[in-house]
């Protein structure tokens, strides 16, 4: 299972950055979400929603000795692994990074996303 | 939590800043928002206050829930207004209410007059004071890009004045965003008074609740409920043209200054699929699910290269139509500059019509305006645009708004259409009723956003009206009967809704099925812990009207002033679908009865003593 993304489609409301933080934190604070809109406002009002892709070769992790399986069950990630992402999908935020573990099967976020921006498939 | 954000009083003559605490007690009398806003103001409102004398507050108010979840994350901007003379506030959408929460804060109240143009910057509970002098005469969108630039943060939230602001144009507003505007009532103009660029915030606090799961579930469900309503689909999918739409069909479109009421079959120019063309998405405001926003981009042509956001039927009625123009690219162009600038399109339009009416009557003429102001002349419309924010020739004359009368002439004042001194919009009211009301009796002076039920225009089952609205209310649009409560019942509502920061197109505005006190009661509980019934909300609202109502008795307000121009009760609508219909005076006069009992309000309009002592104001 992952999160694709429609960027067009995004409207930039940030319930999605919402709802993840509430979900795993218990607050609302759309830094500290797995999922973040990456904004032109003053430009183009282009939005484009940025969430891990739950890659099977995970790049994030090569260069740690740690059970990938056990990783990506994990909300909060260590900081160094930010640079490692090629796709630059973890959120970064007062030195650490925000993982999608997809709500543990029940991802939150696709659920408030009017627009259809964000959804679930299967791979 | 919400309830710890704080109110900062901001000194600009002194340079001094004091945080304090949000009383418990003014929370559940006001909320926030406009509420709170207007609780502050009438502390100080008095007929005397000069609107650009250092001593006229201009407050910031972020709405009680903005930043949490809800429907919206609004603002208001409220001081006395340089427009009307009377009272000030307008609301705006975007991010900024939503930032100005994470960043510790909920209201602003500032005072005093900077000698030199400075702006604040507010990050995580501190503020500074920082020189503008760099940013002067620089427009909306490049002055938020300086800030943020300067400051290093792209996610930094402005609200800024352009030229007009700075120039006191009386009808100039402020800006966040690429549209986002606090529009009415020339709060960009007390902006420039007080020698204020912006406003610069950024919040990365969290907000927290006292139960997250319950909370996230209550979501969930309600926003099911929103978007299965009707409303909140054609909304999210067209925006707010749809609205034009209906309104130049049925013939209460305000056209060549309300000199007619509709531009039939010419009109489909001005909706939403002759506008879809430009339509490059949809964008929504901090937490709407619904996405009314458009954006566009003008890709051939003379007006080739422009892109923004909007235009929304308020600005395409007013700068299109009003104005005897129907070309959408110039109606888009004008709404750019206008944002440019930081200028409403909504009075501007008004005070363009109303010289195009005196050029059209030969009262003013070309040695007077230098430019030839023939109904749809755009090029002309947008010259003068320019003109009025750069305060130089005709447009330095209509940069006073209803002042330009003393240019104009004895008698002039008789085609601009005004209620309180300030002037009507892009509608004209001769045909629903209800919206008639409305205006007339809005706090701020002629307005729509105050009470408008579109609801009226549906023309529901009568069952439905009584359900929604507790006691009997005509489906007739045309008809008077019960429309002093349906207005009154709105004007209440809408109250709460700008006082939590929640959007009133996503309330019960044109779908007696969208979200009301009920759900509006349970969001303030699971974001902040405080019970308000639903009933209790309602008082609240009640509340604000009365304090809005006190403060408009000081300037000597009444019932003689909740009236409308003078075209609705003597000229029938000439033609088209609305044709004949008038506003019969002792029929509106039995509406007002109806709406002022219905406030607490004795027959001349003032709220009786009772009221306010139930209410818990101090007259």
């Amino acid at each position: 299972m992952r999160i694709k993304v429609e960027k067009e489609k995004c409207s930039g409301c940030h319930l999605c950055e919402m709802v993840c933080s509430l979900f795993h934190l218990g607050v609302l604070n759309i830094e500290k979400s797995a999922i973040r809109i990456e904004r032109d406002d003053l430009d183009s009002s282009l939005n484009t929603p940025v969430v891990c892709r739950q890659c099977k070769k995970m790049k994030c992790l090569s260069k740690e000795e740690v059970d990938e399986a056990a990783e990506t069950k994990m909300f909060i990630w260590n900081e160094s692994r930010v640079k490692a992402c090629p796709f630059k999908a973890l959120s970064l935020f007062e030195g650490r990074a925000y993982h999608c573990d997809l709500c543990g099967g029940d991802p939150q976020c696709t659920k408030v996303c009017t627009p259809g921006a964000i959804f679930v498939v299967s791979r | 939590m919400v309830l710890n954000r704080k109110i900062a009083y901001i000194d600009l003559s002194e340079e001094s800043v004091r945080v304090e605490d949000i009383p418990a007690e003014l929370r559940r009398k006001f909320l926030g928002g406009r509420g709170l806003n207007m609780y502050l103001l009438s502390e100080h409102y008095a007929r005397q206050l000069d609107p650009f004398s250092p001593e006229n507050p201009l407050i910031f108010g972020a709405g009680f829930l903005s930043g949490t979840f809800g429907f919206g994350s609004r603002l208001n901007i409220t001081s006395k207004s340089p427009e009307s003379g009377h009272l000030g506030d307008t609301n705006m959408g975007g991010e900024f209410a939503a930032e100005l929460v994470k960043a510790g804060f909920s209201h602003l109240f500032i005072t005093g007059k900077s000698e030199k143009p400075v702006y604040l910057s507010i990050k995580n509970g501190a503020l500074e004071i920082r020189s503008a002098l760099h940013l002067k005469s620089v427009d909306t969108i490049e002055t938020q890009k300086t800030i943020r630039s300067e400051l290093g943060d792209g996610k930094v939230q402005v609200a800024c004045i352009g030229l007009a602001g700075e120039n006191l144009v009386r009808f100039s507003a402020v800006r966040t965003g690429m549209k986002n505007t606090a529009g009415r009532t020339g709060m960009g103009a007390v902006m420039g008074s007080k020698g204020l660029k912006a406003v610069a915030v950024r919040g990365t606090m969290d907000i927290t609740v006292p139960e997250p799961e319950r909370y996230l579930a209550y979501y969930h469900k309600t926003l099911k409920q929103l978007m299965e309503t009707k409303w909140a689909q054609a909304l999210g999918k067209h925006g707010t043209p749809l609205l034009f739409h209906l309104c130049n069909t049925m013939g209460f479109l305000s056209v060549r200054n309300n000199q007619a009421t509709t531009v039939g079959e010419r009109g489909s120019a001005l909706e939403p699929e002759a506008l879809e063309r430009y339509s490059t998405g949809m964008l929504s405001c901090f937490a709407c699910p619904v996405h009314c926003r458009q954006r566009y981009a003008i890709t051939e042509g003379k007006y080739k290269g422009t892109r923004g956001e909007g235009p929304e039927y308020g600005s395409i009625g007013s700068l299109g139509p009003k104005l005897g123009s129907i070309d959408p690219e110039d109606i888009i162009f004008a709404c750019e500059l206008a944002n440019y600038y930081g200028l409403d399109t909504m009075s501007m339009g008004s005070y363009i019509a109303w010289a195009m009416e005196l050029y059209q009557r030969g009262i003013i003429g070309v040695e007077l305006t230098d430019l030839s102001l023939e109904w749809g002349n755009g090029a002309a419309i947008i010259e003068l645009i320019h003109l009025i924010a750069q305060r130089k020739g005709f447009g330095h004359v209509l940069a006073e708004g209803r002042g330009a009368n003393k240019v104009f002439g004895e008698g002039s004042l008789d085609y601009l259409l005004e209620i309180k001194n300030f002037p009507i919009e892009m509608t004209d009211e001769r045909l629903p009723k209800s919206f008639a009301l409305g205006m007339a009796t809005a706090s701020r002076g002629a307005c729509h956003m105050r009470s408008r039920a579109s609801i009226d225009v549906l023309g529901l089952p009568e069952h439905v009206l009584e359900n929604v609205y507790g006691g009997p209310v005509s489906n007739q649009f045309t008809s008077y009967a019960g429309k002093g409560r349906m207005v009154w019942w709105h004007e209440v509502m809408n109250a709460v809704c700008d006082s939590l920061g929640f959007c009133r197109f996503l309330s019960v505005f044109s779908s007696p099925r969208a979200l009301g006190y009920e759900q509006f009661s349970e969001f303030i509980a699971l974001a902040t812990g405080l019970s308000i019934t639903p009933e209790e909300l309602k008082t609240v609202g009640e509340r604000v009207c009365s304090l809005e109502r006190s403060m408009l008795a000081k300037d000597g307000i009444s019932r003689r002033d909740d009236t409308l121009p003078r075209r609705y009760f003597e000229e029938p609508v000439p033609d088209g679908p609305s044709k004949g219909q008038i506003i019969v005076r002792e029929e509106f006069a039995r509406m007002l009865d109806e709406y002022y009992r219905l406030h607490g309000w004795d027959k001349n309009g003032i709220p009786n003593p009772a009221t306010l002592e139930r209410l818990g104001i101090s007259s």
